[in-house]
């Protein structure tokens, strides 16, 4: 009886011992993380480790991470980490080049994803995790529209151009005042008081040729061209003119609305919200829309890019097993079956991929925004702060509440005054 | 004589503690839920207490509210917030009193009537504020539709008018709590001894005179409760306003608890939110104890 006791005990001892190992995963909970969800028993089964996968809603993101994950503990050994925020936990993360090589699945490289895409993970001059949504902007027009023989005809004699995809933000303007006599609105602005505003001033700024802040020897400096600033905000305000009702007060679900509505002519859209558009149940164009990257301003073409990333705490005790849960998600034979069941993929080939493109046409739109792909600056820990002045100033500049001069001015001068006070 | 003495003592004592164990739970709880929480706050309003625990916690003394009082924003949200107390409340309280006082006289489906009255408060605040901005949105939305209807120009968008908007958070605001008023003085209203009443009627006494010198003064310290309650309460307007306009268009409705949130959760200065927050408990008290000390008896409360 006692032998027996002691071989059950020694037993249970190496089941402990080298039982699967599990890790703990925190993300935001949506139709992408369901994907993960759905498919989790694939990796458990081809890695034999387990995952405590615990999803929240995205606004409690940040305030859980932050309570879990410290310079000294990490009770998460993987966490998504939204863009924005990659800055306040930059320092807490293992850089991705430190990160293992897989043994079941192959260490993601930037020939599979854009580098323009892995940049969502920099801080310090180093990539600290690895992309796991492609969101960048995307630009959606309707293609019954450009398609429209009398629309092409009388588009043609008035602009002395072929009525198409608008190419550069000059197309765009011109096509949103044809389609304005026509009952249909030209474009659909951002301008609800959130971080969706301070999205189109860069990516106005970036189109017209100037970057609001630069990083110079790992400090932010303001590098914002006035002249080049006045004409984005002129610009925008030029396409407000046909732009709908409500447009001074304009956030996702109101843009939503209009241009499922068939009320739109063309304006951009983060990926995510995409297959709403192509929802019978939700929306009036289905199958009626082309997906592009953001037509160019006078200096390039700007997507804006608000990606999330997986990053591994310095903290956790699973290195190993969280990089290789990282390298599944991205891998190309998982994204596939992810991509089906509602995962947005950040893989150029996935994104390119012919059988997915059949059923998700905007993968293409993404695969083309990827390579112009532009950041916020928010390579900052305050840079909510930064973001806050930009938006202010933007919006009463667009808005018309503030001359754009005098609001450019003030969004420098804020700013500023945030990097003198923070000392960068 | 000494030993009696030493046994009184000893069962005051016994009285004392038995006492103590009844009210220990309640103790422990409101401690808490309540005593600790602002305790807390109190520290942290001492510190640099970033959301990421990145190293740089680190005590500050005064600064925060040395910050706070120089942060033109603060007191930008704070006259929104004391602006919208000022201008909502005395509207529901004016709304609540007449209506209570149609109430009070019997009339068919009045039962019915009362109760559908009391449907807005029940509502959650998060719905109401999505609802309202809904109603508002031009194009499709019912209020802005009928303000066109009457020749209102409504196109531009209410909640995109700095004005407007704000308006319309007082707006709806006045919607969902005046029955709450009228609530609170309807039973003030039928607490009231009828014989008065009845007594100035026999002295030719009208409806204002009644109103004025007799009704209202007789109900001064339930107006007083309602006022009270309802500024508490409006003092900790959020959920309402930030799903409605989010503080904008700009910062036009920047109410002090969004702004709180904003330090808190968008910027991440748990400390500097939590000097606001502190600022915003005396701010309470003191409408609390201006209200109480000149309208009511403690007792009343």
């Amino acid at each position: 009886m006692k032998k027996l006791l002691v071989v059950l005990f020694l037993a249970l001892l190496c089941l402990t011992a080298f039982g699967a190992t599990t890790i703990k995963v925190l993300a935001w909970d949506d139709a992408h993380t369901q994907a993960w969800v759905a498919n989790l028993k694939d990796f458990e089964k081809a890695t034999g480790i387990k995952v405590d996968l615990e999803l929240i809603p995205s606004g409690s993101m940040l305030q859980k991470t932050s309570l879990n994950v410290t310079e000294n503990r990490a009770n998460y050994d993987l966490v998504a980490i939204d863009e924005g925020n990659v800055a306040k936990f930059g320092d807490l993360l293992v850089p991705y080049s430190k990160w293992p090589e897989g043994k079941t699945f192959k260490k993601i490289s930037t020939t599979e994803i854009p580098q323009a895409i892995f940049e969502a993970a920099l801080w310090k001059g180093e990539i600290q995790g690895i992309p796991i949504n492609g969101n960048v902007y995307v630009w959606i027009t309707r293609e019954d529209l450009v398609e429209n023989p009398q629309y092409k005809k009388e588009f043609m004699e008035k602009f002395g151009y072929e009525l198409r995809v608008p190419e550069t933000l000059d197309q765009l303007a011109n096509m949103a005042e044809f389609f304005g006599t026509k009952g249909i609105y030209g474009w659909a602005p951002f301008t609800k008081n959130t971080e969706g505003a301070t999205c189109e001033a860069i990516m106005f700024f970036e189109a017209f040729g100037t970057h609001f802040m630069q990083d110079v020897a790992g400090k932010y400096v303001i590098t914002l061209d006035k002249e080049k600033a006045l004409e984005a905000i002129l610009f925008y305000r030029r396409l407000m003119q046909y732009a709908p009702p409500g447009a001074n007060d304009m956030g996702h679900a109101e843009r939503i609305a209009a241009f499922s509505d068939g009320k739109v002519f063309s304006m951009f859209q983060w990926p995510g919200i995409i297959p709403s558009h192509e929802n019978e149940d939700e929306s009036l164009v289905v199958g009626k829309i082309v997906y592009t990257a953001p037509p160019a301003g006078p200096s390039a073409r700007a997507a804006v890019r608000g990606c999330w990333i997986f990053g591994i705490p310095k903290a956790s005790t699973n290195v190993s097993a969280a990089a290789e849960f990282a390298y599944w998600l991205n891998s190309y034979d998982a994204g596939m079956k992810l991509a089906e069941d509602g995962m947005t993929p950040v893989r150029t080939d996935l994104l390119t991929n012919p059988v997915l493109l059949e059923t998700k046409p905007w993968y293409e739109g993404m695969a083309e925004s990827g390579l112009f792909a532009v950041s916020r600056p928010n390579r900052s820990v305050y840079y909510p702060e930064i973001s806050e002045q930009i938006k202010v100033n933007w919006l009463a500049a667009v808005l018309g509440t503030v001359d754009p001069a005098i609001a450019i001015d003030n969004m420098v001068n804020q700013v500023q005054a945030l990097l003198d006070k923070y000392g960068n | 004589m000494e030993i009696s003495n030493r046994l009184i003592r000893r069962n005051s004592r016994k009285g004392v503690l038995s006492y103590l164990y009844f009210i220990l739970p309640a103790l422990i709880i409101v401690g808490v839920v309540l005593v600790f929480p602002i305790i807390y706050s109190v520290v942290l309003s001492f510190f640099n207490w970033a959301q990421v625990d990145d190293g740089r916690r680190a005590f500050i003394g005064f600064q925060n509210y040395l910050d706070l009082f120089k942060d033109r924003q603060f007191w930008h949200s704070l006259s929104l917030q004391l602006g919208f107390i000022f201008i909502a409340i005395p509207i529901q309280l004016v709304i609540g009193f007449f209506v209570a006082i149609l109430f009070n006289r019997q009339f068919p489906a009045a039962g019915l009537l009362r109760t559908l009255l009391l449907l807005p408060v029940f509502t959650l605040p998060v719905l109401s504020g999505l609802t309202w901005r809904l109603m508002l949105q031009p194009g499709y939305g019912v209020i802005s539709y009928l303000l066109e209807f009457f020749g209102f120009d409504a196109s531009r968008g209410i909640l995109s008018d700095s004005g407007l908007a704000y308006t319309a958070v007082i707006v709806q605001d006045v919607w969902r709590m005046w029955p709450f008023m009228f609530m609170i003085l309807y039973a003030g209203l039928k607490s009231l001894p009828a014989d008065i009443m009845e007594a100035a009627e026999l002295d030719g006494a009208n409806f204002f005179k009644k109103t004025f010198l007799i009704t209202i003064p007789m109900l001064k310290q339930t107006i007083t409760t309602a006022i009270l309650l309802r500024t508490i309460d409006a003092l900790r307007i959020f959920s309402e306003v930030f799903v409605m306009t989010n503080g904008g268009p700009g910062n036009a409705t920047m109410l002090y608890s969004l702004y709180i949130h904003k330090q808190a959760f968008e910027f991440g200065k748990l400390g500097y939110a939590s000097s606001m927050a502190v600022i915003l408990i005396i701010v309470s008290l003191l409408f609390a104890f201006g209200l109480v000390r000149k309208n009511m008896d403690v007792d009343t409360l």
